[in-house]
């Protein structure tokens, strides 16, 4: 039996150097890292969409969307089951979160990442219980009523392009959403 | 990993560096949490052409056995690599069977 791991209550450090750059690969090792930057290559440069924020952050709707398989303990789960039967295959759908999600009433479906520091506190993944201290803080307009998550493994992505993606705009556009925070996971 | 959402023409990105699955910080830390959330937010009001990037300048301790995020088990497609070698290629290339 493994000793469990303990999550230690750190706070977040501000480097010394502001000028920091990120490295993509620190935390990513084996057969994933080398996935990943065979990947990156193989990308052609393509249009970037883009949308200008018309107004100020204070008067924004706010919306989170993960990529860490959370899903209320009342829906469906992502099907974990059909990607052990087959590695090369990921559920390709979506979940809808209240924005009162905790972490007593999601699980988490995501057989690449530790689900363990989320089940504690979803926050460190799915930053709800923040957005809304920035609400009553006055910092943005308001936290949409609906947030999202899909599971991110997803090899063969033209179902989540094709039908998942469409569906979750039309509900951040019924949301009225004016800013989408993407959290990979 | 901002050189992936680069990759793939993400419009605007917040760069950091914690591991997955703690990409907001670690549990029970609302304070922590609630600095990189601010800075996304700043990040994205700050940032004015398509593709513009922020590395957000926190710091991820280095704390006796964490596994920076590592599934408690391997992924199923970790351990069908590991039983069909030859297959790697294939994952590599992105030639995911029908």
């Amino acid at each position: 039996m493994p000793e469990p791991t303990t999550y230690h209550r750190c706070g977040a450090i501000l480097s010394e150097n502001m000028e920091k750059t990120v490295d993509s690969y620190r935390f990513i090792s084996g057969i994933t890292r080398r996935m990943l930057r065979t990947w990156v290559g193989m990308e052609h440069p393509r249009p970037i969409p883009w949308t200008p924020l018309r107004k100020p952050l204070k008067d924004c709707r706010v919306a989170l969307l993960s990529s860490a398989g959370i899903a209320l303990k009342t829906d469906k789960p992502f099907d974990q089951d059909g990607e052990r039967r087959n590695p090369w295959w990921g559920d390709p759908s979506y979940r809808i979160l209240p924005k009162s999600a905790t972490s007593a009433n999601v699980n988490l479906y995501h057989l690449h990442i530790d689900p363990r520091p989320a089940q504690q506190d979803l926050n460190c993944l799915f930053p709800l219980a923040r957005l809304l201290e920035l609400e009553q803080m006055g910092e943005i307009g308001a936290a949409t009523e609906r947030h999202y998550s899909i599971m991110g493994y997803i090899l063969k992505p033209e179902q989540l392009l094709q039908e998942t993606v469409p569906a979750i705009i039309r509900d951040l556009r019924a949301d009225q959403a004016d800013v989408v925070v993407l959290v990979p996971a | 990993m901002p050189e992936v959402a680069l990759a793939v023409s993400t419009p605007r990105i917040a760069a950091i560096e914690y591991p997955l699955g703690r990409t907001l910080g670690q549990p029970g830390d609302a304070a922590g949490q609630l600095a990189v959330l601010r800075a996304i937010l700043t990040a994205l009001e700050s940032i004015q052409t398509p593709g513009g990037i922020v590395h957000l300048p926190f710091e991820w301790p280095d704390l006796l056995g964490d596994k920076f995020g590592e599934p408690p088990s391997p992924p199923p497609i970790v351990g069908y690599i590991l039983r069909h070698p030859w297959q790697v290629t294939r994952l590599l290339n992105r030639d995911v069977p029908e």
